[in-house]
């Protein structure tokens, strides 16, 4: 059988795959995009990113007939129809996936389906409906994602415990839900989750949840957490799950104790594993790392001169536009340009209650690193905007450069962090100063003043909150 | 009223702040001593040039500065209040490594070298840093004009504008393109035995720039000589003692200069420079000097003003006075300016001949070996009166061989042999 010829083959048709096909289309390159689903748009779009904001939004809805009573307007109780529910968050999804198929034909861009599996450094053999069919390719790209990681102790091959794929599909609500792990897979669940009306206790076996995020930030995080779960346990260690007719019996230590508890469901969101085995990778001269992430340069191309890799299948930070970034400096590498993987500011959002995002330098890493930083803070309590959505909780805080003011970093929690932080990320992309942040004029009254008043506050001018000048 | 950096003469267009002699609130006089600048060889004061109360200090030690840049703002100082006096005595200089820290502030463009504390690249836009990739331009040597030191798109086109105008004119004094074309990569010398790193002083810079500039642009011709000074030092001996009564060493780098001078007025073309841009030779009528000094920090080589007007005494004085003041690092940039020739005498230490490199933009430059004696019949000469063999001086003369030429050179060190062979004894009575 005569192999398909074209320029470029991409594996995957995630934030990754879908926009290196797309971009390395637009410049006029052949190309086929490989899929083992019948959906383009990988996990960010079926089980990860777009559900989860879906059901987010959905029950926010539940709190905010609850609160709004406090401001003397009166909602009677709320009820779920679940099915309801899943079918609208699963219309979300189909439409957008449309889209990305849409895109994909206007750019003729050849999608098979199939299982993609490397023969050669320049052949990739796809096992489609139709049988197998082998892709000879100038380049290819591997996109092919990570997948919830789930411990061997925890693998009961028992449904009762959930990754965040199975907690996505809203099989029911649990009376009583586990969640292990305190990242943001976890807490955003937990938030989805507790306020359909399951009791949600949450362990985390580190010191603290939402590692990578500054202290003073996930604080606001773990005060709801700590109002809406029925409890968050820090330090925690799970040592054993086993079933127990229908529930899910979890031994683990607790502040020096060790508990015995049944529970409904667990979901375990413990990290995310790269999707790289059972790709072939060994026919290449593809070489991964201990944990199985595609070893690249700041150009996205592997050990292979034939191959490039993006996303989470290299590592670094799992998330879709760091993908999507890579995506586009991989089709550059491969059409000649010059643009590298560096110094590239990835946003990070959490779509908690509330939200957090920061960008560029944390606090926390630049006292890891040594780095001498000043850090101005505008706490949200002086924020008209904030105090009339009746959300006070939140801060917004600047990371600079102790002899230029450049901004190195912004963290923010509070509503609408996630989209708050674009700025933030600019700013950090443009080399800004924290003078230029307090000279832009910033719409009144609107939680983006927060970033203008926190520069404010660092010369001691703010309006809103009183700061000693500096010395 | 804002006090800038002066102009401070040629090749040097920047130095590095060593010590502030005054503070904010102070009241300064006019020609009162602001701060002390390292420069090109010397530590040179830079004056108030009015009275008034320092408003402001804009600079910190350790500061690289260039010229036109604001030293310190004066407010009104209430004339007639007497000036307060600050330290009178200038503190010994401290040697400070020139070493541009996140100060946004640098010499030729060329100088240039980001550094930022928290180990960040520099600030520029993402459009600045492609193009700047595109270009193969390092951010890293673009001074950054924007707040926080920011590039901007016209800091990038100002770079390269100036990268071409070094293509165009690779002989812009100033420019470090006479160093090694491409700097070489870093060799890891600990992989074989333990080292020792040391950052080069600006000093050690300013030297490796110029002899640099000087080897690749001027065509050097060394011509060697045997100069017989077996009776010049019988006069030295004679006279030795009745010179130090008076207070003044004579050495015999005192005799060579006069002779210089006497060879100089014979042969003045090796009395001039050559002005690259007018295609013009400058023939100069006074004799100015100048004398490598070996200091601690390094070759520093001040020069003799009006050689030919003094007799041999007052050039044993003041060639004394020039070398302490250069040995202590106390030398004015004045006295580093305006030589007509150099010379190198390398005698007290030992070794023979040897090949100077010329101090540009003079024409020549004469290399003195340590003088011994010689067996008379390899000469083929008499041997002297004493019946002793006699005692030779060892000489090498570089030239621009686009100036003079060979016959000229041989003729000049001749000139040169014969004025210390008949060096006349009333010049030496005093």
């Amino acid at each position: 059988m005569n192999p398909i010829q074209t320029d470029i083959v991409v594996v995957g048709a995630g934030p990754g795959g879908y926009v290196a096909a797309f971009c390395a289309a637009d410049k006029g390159k052949k190309v086929i995009l490989v899929e083992q689903e019948k959906k383009l748009g990988g996990v960010c779009l079926h089980r990860g990113c777009i559900p989860s904001k879906a059901l987010l939004y959905a029950t926010k809805m539940i709190h905010e007939a609850e609160s709004s009573s406090a401001r003397g307007i009166q909602f009677s109780k709320p009820t779920v129809q679940l099915d309801k529910l899943r079918a609208w968050k699963d219309a979300i999804v189909d439409k957008l996936s449309q889209g990305v198929s849409g895109g994909g034909q206007r750019r003729g861009v050849t999608v098979l389906t199939g299982r993609g599996l490397f023969e050669d450094s320049q052949t990739l053999r796809v096992e489609t409906p139709e049988g197998q069919k082998f892709i000879r390719y100038q380049k290819a790209i591997i996109a092919v994602g990570s997948k919830p990681a789930m411990p061997k102790a925890f693998d009961l091959g028992n449904p009762r415990v959930m990754t965040s794929t199975e907690a996505l599909e809203l099989q029911d609500i649990p009376k009583n839900l586990l969640i292990v792990g305190g990242g943001y897979i976890g807490m955003e669940l937990g938030t989805v989750y507790a306020a359909l009306g399951s009791k949600v206790v949450l362990v985390e076996a580190l010191d603290s949840i939402l590692a990578g995020a500054d202290a003073d930030l996930s604080r606001y995080v773990m005060k709801y957490a700590e109002k809406n779960f029925s409890a968050v346990r820090l330090n925690t260690k799970v040592s054993k799950m086993s079933t127990s007719g229908k529930e899910i019996k979890v031994n683990m230590e607790f502040d020096g104790k060790k508990l015995e508890e049944s529970y409904d469901r667990v979901l375990v969101s413990v990290g995310r594993a790269s999707n790289t085995e059972d790709l072939g990778l060994k026919n290449t001269k593809v070489t991964v790392d201990e944990k199985g992430f595609i070893k690249v340069n700041t150009r996205l191309e592997t050990s292979d001169p034939w191959i490039l890799a993006i996303g989470d299948a290299v590592g670094g930070l799992m998330l879709a536009h760091k993908a999507t970034k890579e995506a586009r400096i991989a089709v550059e590498t491969i059409c000649g340009g010059s643009d590298v993987f560096e110094n590239v500011v990835i946003p990070a959002v959490v779509f908690t209650e509330p939200e957090v995002a920061w960008c560029g330098l944390t606090e926390s890493e630049a006292r890891q690193k040594g780095i001498e930083i000043k850090v101005s803070r505008f706490p949200w309590g002086a924020s008209g905007r904030a105090l009339s959505t009746d959300r006070a909780e939140g801060m917004t805080k600047l990371i600079l450069e102790p002899e230029t003011d450049r901004i190195l970093g912004v963290g923010i929690a509070g509503i609408g962090a996630g989209d708050l932080i674009s700025e933030g990320v600019l700013a950090v992309e443009m080399g800004a100063t924290a003078m230029d942040l307090a000279q832009t004029v910033h719409p009144h009254p609107t939680l983006s003043e927060t970033l203008m008043e926190a520069a404010e506050a660092f010369y001691g001018h703010s309006t809103h909150i009183y700061a000693p000048k500096k010395p | 009223m804002d006090i800038r950096i002066p102009n401070l003469g040629e090749g040097a267009d920047s130095g590095t702040v060593v010590s502030i002699y005054v503070k904010e609130g102070d009241h300064v006089a006019k020609d009162q001593t602001l701060i002390e600048l390292e420069n090109e060889k010397a530590v040179a004061p830079i004056p108030s040039t009015r009275d008034g109360v320092v408003s402001k200090i804009h600079v910190k030690v350790g500061d690289k500065v260039t010229v036109g840049q604001i030293i310190v703002s004066l407010g009104a100082g209430a004339s007639g209040q007497a000036p307060k006096l600050v330290s009178a005595a200038p503190a010994a200089p401290v040697s400070v490594p020139a070493q541009s820290q996140a100060s946004l502030v640098s010499a030729a463009p060329g100088d240039y070298q980001y550094v930022s504390k928290s180990g960040f690249p520099p600030p520029a836009s993402p459009t600045v840093r492609k193009m700047a990739s595109d270009l193969g331009i390092d951010l890293h040597r673009v001074k950054g004009t924007e707040s926080g030191g920011r590039v901007s798109l016209a800091d990038v086109k100002a770079y390269v504008q100036y990268l071409q105008s070094l293509a165009s004119h690779p002989k812009t004094p100033g420019g470090t393109s006479y160093m090694a074309p491409k700097i070489a990569e870093s060799v890891d010398f600990s992989r074989w035995g333990p080292v020792r790193k040391k950052a080069v002083s600006s000093l050690r810079q300013k030297i490796a720039q110029k002899m640099a500039e000087s080897w690749a642009t001027i065509p050097h011709v060394t011509q060697f000589e045997d100069v017989n000074i077996t009776s010049l030092m019988e006069l030295r001996k004679k006279y030795v003692g009745a010179y130090e009564k008076k207070g003044a060493k004579l050495t015999l780098t005192s005799f060579i200069l006069k002779a210089v001078v006497a060879a100089l007025k014979k042969y003045p073309g090796f009395n001039a420079s050559l002005d690259e841009n007018t295609q013009e030779i400058v023939y100069k009528d006074y004799y100015h000097l100048g004398v490598a000094v070996d200091t601690e920090q390094g070759l520093i080589v001040p020069v003799l003003k009006d050689v030919d007007k003094k007799n041999l005494f007052e050039i044993s004085k003041d060639l004394e006075t020039l070398a302490e003041k250069t040995r202590s690092r106390k030398v004015g940039i004045e006295d580093l300016k305006g030589g007509t020739f150099t010379i190198s005498n390398l005698g007290g230490i030992g070794g023979t001949y040897f090949t100077p490199i010329i101090n540009k933009p003079e024409v020549a430059i004469l290399g003195v070996g340590k003088g011994r004696h010689v067996a008379w019949d390899v000469i083929g000469g008499a041997v002297g009166a004493t019946g002793r063999s006699p005692l030779l001086m060892p000489i090498g003369l570089s030239y621009d061989h686009r100036v003079v030429d060979g016959a000229d050179g041989a003729r000049f060190v001749r000139a040169f042999a014969e004025a210390i062979e008949n060096f006349s004894e009333k010049d030496v009575k005093q």
